[in-house]
């Protein structure tokens, strides 16, 4: 990155002596010819990096390519092709003609009489070209953009570097329209610098926080690993054949439910979206935040007391190897929690948007000058 | 779920069609009865083009343009506008009689897309700037699709004037079939491009990096979508630059005006080719 960097810088220098220094050169740069030539080559390189695909997998290019285009592409650096030194240069060279070009624009606007507001407008759209060249090299090479490698839960605290701040996230939720349509991914985070808490926040899409020049966006939600709103159980009663057609039954997570038609409560005690098991300690656990083996311990009683306390896997039969119990619980479904989420933050540093966005601002200002000041006009035959 | 606006893009397409069909019939026997038809049925099309995008509104409570299907609309009813704009000049009486044509391609295509309404909007689009984006981006490319038809009349004009002045000993016919005719839909190509131009650059572009900031942190990603935008933009970029700076015109202009447009149109169908960060639907 840094070498051909240098290699372009060098490059660039270089021209840029020749192009002050040499007539040719200069002529060669400045010419419409050359800038369409450049604007024409950015164009076919954009198609052929839109065509073939950026970033993909190597495997994927073989099996769209064949081997043979496939290994073409990754050795070429087509599949990376905004980043690679010929894009890099054909970029370099616009900017260096659209400079050369500027100059005598600036010499024809400071010398020509009439049509000046034209003029102006032609001069700073094509230096605010230059500015958004400019801008996009500075974020090429200070920017930083990553996502936290982190899931965090309510209570869980994680270190921006980037930035010298952490952040304690207070909640991570998702919202729901009344039609049950995600509306929000919320998160509300403490900034912490220096170990002293500077605020509370709140981060959405589209609403991120900027702290220290780092912006934390909202990056990805998902429901509770450890906790449910309601599981479905599917319930047999045993005991008595007469009352114990199956049936299905609401339990929200940690209240006591009764059993319709018998004395029994039953009670979701846990649940883990990916089960584990180990054997070494003799302790249930938590493989991942992905939803996989969803199990629930759920705890059957009486009235003279506890009953039994299984998990209970979705999808398979419950409580089968215990022949004795009054009724035979069976995990269907349950209804995630979305209120105690888990989120995931991406940190941005963009040092050269300011600038950016100034040479955009500029492109759009003298474009409208411009152009809607010259259609208004009959062109000269 | 699809919303009452459904009935009304109907009603459009049909009238687009009916303009299409008399547009052809136009564009061969040039009698005034017939181009008043088609600017009849165009209108028609139009007001119920509008009426179908305000219901719309009014029932997802957002600017309709979070989907192909909406977006396509709304494209339409833009293309329309456009050429609505200028139907008063005869001497462009052709060009404005081909807006039915291309409206009713555009519905076509929207027809093939789901009109469910979205009430609530994902997160993601949750911005004001999705409308200053759009807007600006489809008023850009309905500017666009004006250049574009122009460019195709200019290309039968200049052929047939071209023949015609052959058999004739060489003198150009002084309508627009002849090469003083085409020269009208070759200026309208590049004033509808400089008007498209400057609204795809604020649209588009500028826009569209100001919200992929504050969405995703980032303003340029080089996303298909993103990269197919600069594509048209470099494409038109090159025309503007060859015919202001040297007058470029002709054959060569109107081909890459036509190359333009089929490039926004990719650009318009491009998240569903391509995918992306710009993939809602």
């Amino acid at each position: 990155m840094l070498t051909s960097e240098l290699v372009l810088g060098t490059v660039f220098l270089m021209l840029g002596v020749v192009t002050l220094g040499v007539a040719p050169a200069r002529r060669w740069l400045s010419s419409m010819k050359t800038g369409v030539a450049l604007l024409v080559l950015l164009t076919l390189l954009s198609v052929l990096g839109v065509v073939i695909g950026q970033g993909l997998p190597p495997e994927a290019y073989t099996e769209r390519f064949g081997e043979a285009g496939g290994s073409f592409i990754l050795h070429s650096g087509l599949a990376a092709i905004f980043h690679t030194w010929y894009f890099m240069l054909a970029v370099w060279l616009l900017a260096l003609s659209i400079l050369t070009c500027s100059f005598g624009r600036i010499l024809r606007f400071v010398r020509a009489p009439g049509k000046r507001l034209e003029r102006l407008g032609s001069l700073v759209t094509h230096l605010s070209l230059v500015v958004i060249l400019a801008g996009g090299i500075v974020m090429a090479r200070y920017g930083s953009r990553r996502p936290d490698t982190h899931y965090l839960k309510a209570g869980d605290t994680t270190e921006v570097a980037e930035g010298g701040f952490s952040l304690r996230v207070e909640e991570a939720r998702t919202e729901f329209s009344e039609n049950g349509v995600i509306s929000e991914y919320v998160s509300v985070v403490t900034v912490i610098e220096d170990g002293v808490e500077t605020g509370t926040h709140r981060i959405e899409v589209n609403h991120p926080l900027t702290v220290n020049g780092v912006g934390v966006y909202q990056y990805e939600m998902m429901p509770s690993a450890e906790s449910v709103e309601e599981v479905l159980l599917g319930v047999v009663i045993t005991a008595s054949a007469a009352d114990g057609g199956p049936f299905e039954l609401e339990v929200p997570f940690r209240e006591t439910t009764v059993i319709p038609g018998t004395n029994l409560t039953v009670k979701a005690l846990s649940f883990y979206s990916h089960f584990t098991y180990d054997i070494e300690h003799g302790t249930a656990g938590l493989a991942s935040i992905w939803h996989d083996n969803p199990a629930v311990l759920v705890r059957l009683s009486a009235a003279e007391g506890v009953v039994s306390e299984n998990w209970l896997f979705m999808g398979t039969r419950g409580h089968e190897s215990d022949g004795n119990l009054p009724c035979r619980l069976f995990f269907l479904d349950y209804e995630p929690d979305f209120g105690n989420g888990l989120t995931r933050f991406e940190y941005s540093r963009q040092p050269g948007t300011p600038i950016l966005f100034t040479g955009f601002a500029a492109l759009s200002l003298g474009l409208c000058v411009t152009f809607w000041t010259r259609v208004g006009r009959r062109e000269p035959k | 779920m699809s919303g009452p606006d459904v009935l009304f893009f109907w009603v459009a397409l049909w009238c687009y069609l009916g303009g299409t069909v008399v547009a052809s019939f136009y564009a061969g026997l040039r009698r005034k009865s017939l181009r008043r038809l088609v600017l009849a049925l165009t209108a028609v099309g139009f007001a119920s083009n509008t009426v179908a995008l305000v219901v719309r509104t009014v029932v997802s409570g957002h600017l309709p343009v979070t989907n192909l299907y909406e977006y396509l609309t709304f494209f339409a009813w833009a293309i329309v506008a456009g050429f609505l704009i200028i139907w008063r000049r005869k001497e462009l009486d052709l060009l404005t009689v081909f807006a039915a044509p291309v409206a009713f391609a555009m519905m076509v295509v929207a027809s093939l897309f789901p009109a469910r309404i979205e009430q609530q909007l994902i997160p993601a689009l949750q911005s004001y700037w999705l409308t200053i984006h759009v807007t600006l981006a489809v008023l850009g490319e309905a500017a666009f699709a004006v250049a574009f038809v122009s460019a195709v009349l200019f290309l039968v004009a200049n052929r047939r004037g071209a023949a015609a002045a052959a058999v004739d000993g060489g003198t150009p016919g002084e309508d627009a079939r002849g090469p003083a005719g085409a020269d009208r839909f070759d200026e309208m190509t590049y004033r509808a491009i400089g008007i498209g131009f400057p609204l795809f650059t604020v649209g588009a572009l500028f826009a569209g990096a100001v919200w992929a900031q504050r969405a995703w942190g980032t303003p340029w990603s080089w996303d298909p979508k993103e990269t197919s935008s600069l594509i048209v933009w470099l494409v038109y970029a090159i025309y503007l630059h060859a015919r202001l700076v040297r007058g470029w015109r002709g054959n060569g202009a109107a081909i890459l005006s036509i190359v333009g447009f089929a490039l926004t149109f990719l650009t318009i169908l491009g998240s569903r080719i391509l995918g992306g960060l710009h993939s809602y639907g």
